[in-house]
């Protein structure tokens, strides 16, 4: 629990108890109690599950793969120009190439057709109704945080904060892990799309031009960079000004590249809808040819597609979870504080070092597993990123859960009072977070190892599925072990830095 | 094709198992004892100045804090320290300011120049961030547990 908005805890308490009698406490990146490290034991023994799975995963599970069809053909068609084997002259396809048999074939779509969901629930949440109440929902929400962004105090008793960093942040992911693509359903910038687009009498899927596919999701990459770089690496990152022009800019880009190229740059482009649409394919839900199903969740991520910038995406994801753990370690409070440069300077740099090594591992484990039929070597990356969001998922779970749970309830309590006027809106304003897993650190360290070893499990498999239908047959063992080395290696050091926090 | 689902929920299953064991093997001191939340867990009996005559604690951890020139000392170190447990910051200063620890609620304690001595104790099992709010630098991380 390191995010910046760990201070909020210490601002409201004061201003309660008026033990201090001061609410003007500006935050400085480090503030608040911090969750206590995992213990050695644990984070070995996390480590060590991983690695006994990972080859267990390797040598005792299925041989061909149960939710891609054989050379990657499910995939093959969505991926636009430049795959060929020509490419990559290690390769001789057809020969090797996993055979194709109808029965197989079946079976995977089978999976990946899933089972449908209770009739009744499939028509409300496809109907119009629900349609519009979602969207109702999400705009509503927005304009509550743009009235605290615009006339709620400078201090950390504006909710604002807290909807930002610990809500959206935190719980949106959350909620797409249970319930699906929450932020396609409520996104207020697809909302205020759709508006214009009625008004203007045209079509909210079509903008003035064709989205250029090899933007991919670099858009929503940057998006992401941009978010973690407020909150980590910028030096007022609690200060009213700076947070509410984030999203003023935010806003303003979603809504020219929704009126230039339509709904395609959310679905692409929005750094909420992308980091939300990857988690969701953790969920059991998912709409099979108009049709609400129940399914696999690794049957659900093998459909994520890999589009230029996922890797990114991913990289973003993980680095800069991995250095919030990292940065309040007092190994790196000693490094800046001894340094001659700034705090900031460095911050900087760390982030961007950890989005890099992530994403130059996942690129070099998968180049280094050996390409097959149809797929480029510099394809590869993109084919297995996909496995890398359990691990993403897993790790947000472990390091936000308290945030989640302390600052997140102490901001129910504050949207009571959104302009620090004494109001109770909703009735929540008396709400205080009991800290209950702080009481409790062994089941909350044992939860985070559960939730990252978890995760590791889902995420060997998923690239183990995908190692089968892109690998000969013959290098189908020995093919994935740089996969398997760079997963272990996240895991490792992601319960390093739990256990170093 | 069968088998290999169960082999996997055994993966899965040793996977929780070989965790939660070693979780169950440590001695979860606090579970028991846990406190309910209210917003004042860190009481603080900050006392400064030459007021400060009362004799320190048996079991007190004394933390030396040196504050020169723009530096602080120790500085951005982890310090160990019991729930409940006095915690003595001895500060010698050559100006006055302000320490806070980063507690819940927040303790801010303003020093004056020449030597004085905090004493706070944090009940809450967590890690604390006593920090140096002018000069903005972190002199100790309490690891309270």
């Amino acid at each position: 629990m390191t995010s910046p908005l760990a201070t909020a805890h210490a601002v409201a308490a004061s201003a309660i108890g008026s033990t201090v009698g001061s609410d003007t406490v500006q935050a400085h990146g480090i503030g608040g109690q911090a969750d206590l490290p995992i213990p050695l034991t644990l984070a070995i023994s996390g480590a060590v599950a991983a690695l006994v799975v990972s080859f267990t995963v390797l040598v005792v599970a299925w041989r061909r793969p149960r939710y891609e069809l054989a050379g990657g053909g499910t995939v093959r068609a969505t991926v636009g120009v430049g795959s060929g084997s020509a490419l990559d002259p290690g390769l001789d396809p057809g020969l090797d190439a996993p055979a194709v048999d109808a029965e197989h074939e079946d079976a995977v779509l089978r999976r990946r057709a899933g089972r449908p969901a209770p009739a009744v629930l499939d028509r409300v949440v496809g109907s119009h109704g629900f349609h519009l109440a979602a969207r109702a929902l999400g705009l509503a929400l927005a304009v509550f945080t743009a009235v605290c962004a615009i006339f709620g105090s400078d201090d950390l008793n504006n909710p604002f904060f807290g909807i930002f960093y610990v809500w959206l942040w935190v719980g949106l992911i959350f909620a797409s892990a249970l319930l699906g693509p929450v932020w396609r359903a409520i996104s207020p910038v697809r909302t205020i799309n759709a508006v214009i687009a009625r008004l203007a009498d045209s079509d909210p899927d079509r903008g003035l031009l064709t989205y250029p596919e090899r933007l991919g999701h670099w858009p929503a990459a940057l998006g992401l960079f941009a978010f973690v770089w407020l909150e980590l690496a910028y030096a007022y990152p609690t200060d009213l000004g700076p947070v509410r022009l984030w999203c003023a800019v935010y806003f303003a880009v979603m809504l020219v590249g929704g009126a230039l190229f339509g709904n395609r740059f959310y679905e692409l482009g929005d750094p909420f809808e992308v980091y939300s649409g990857l988690i969701a394919k953790l969920s059991p839900w998912a709409r099979v040819d108009g049709r609400l199903v129940l399914r696999s969740p690794l049957a659900n991520l093998a459909t994520i597609v890999p589009r230029p910038g996922l890797v990114a995406v991913v990289a973003v994801l993980f680095g800069s979870t991995a250095f919030d753990s990292f940065r309040e370690s007092s190994f790196w409070v000693k490094t800046y504080q001894d340094a001659s440069v700034s705090k900031v300077l460095l911050d900087n740099l760390a982030l961007v070092g950890f989005c890099l090594t992530a994403g130059v591992l996942l690129a070099v484990g998968s180049a280094l597993t050996r390409g097959g039929g149809s797929v480029a070597r510099r394809e590869l990356p993109g084919r297995y990123a996909h496995s890398i969001v359990p691990i993403i998922l897993g790790y947000i779970l472990a390091h936000y859960l308290t945030l989640w749970v302390d600052v997140g309830t102490q901001t129910l309590a504050r949207v009571s009072d959104p302009l620090s006027t004494g109001a109770n809106l909703f009735g929540t304003a008396g709400l205080t977070p009991s800290y209950w897993f702080s009481y409790h650190p062994t089941l909350l360290a044992t939860i985070k190892v559960l939730a990252v070893v978890i995760g590791h499990v889902v995420a060997a498999v998923a690239a183990h599925d995908r190692a089968l239908a892109l690998l000969p047959r013959r290098e189908q063992i020995v093919g994935q072990l740089p996969m398997l080395f760079i997963m272990v290696a996240f895991t490792g050091g992601g319960l390093y830095l739990l256990f170093n926090a | 094709m069968p088998r290999t689902p169960r082999a996997l929920g055994a993966a899965l299953l040793s996977a929780a198992l070989l965790t939660s064991l070693t979780a169950c093997g440590e001695d979860d001191g606090s579970a028991g004892t846990a406190t309910s939340g209210s917003s004042s867990e860190a009481s603080s009996t900050a006392s400064s100045g030459a007021a400060s005559s009362s004799a320190p604690a048996d079991d007190a951890k004394v933390i030396d804090i040196a504050i020169k020139d723009g530096d602080v000392s120790p500085s951005g170190d982890r310090i160990e320290v019991k729930r409940g447990q006095t915690v003595e910051l001895k500060v010698t200063a050559d100006s006055e300011g302000e320490i806070h620890v980063h507690s819940d609620p927040e303790q801010e304690l303003a020093y004056k120049e020449g030597e004085q001595t905090f004493s706070l104790a944090i009940e809450r099992p967590g890690v604390v961030a006593v920090e140096d709010h002018a000069l903005d630098k972190v002199i100790v991380q309490l690891e309270v547990r």
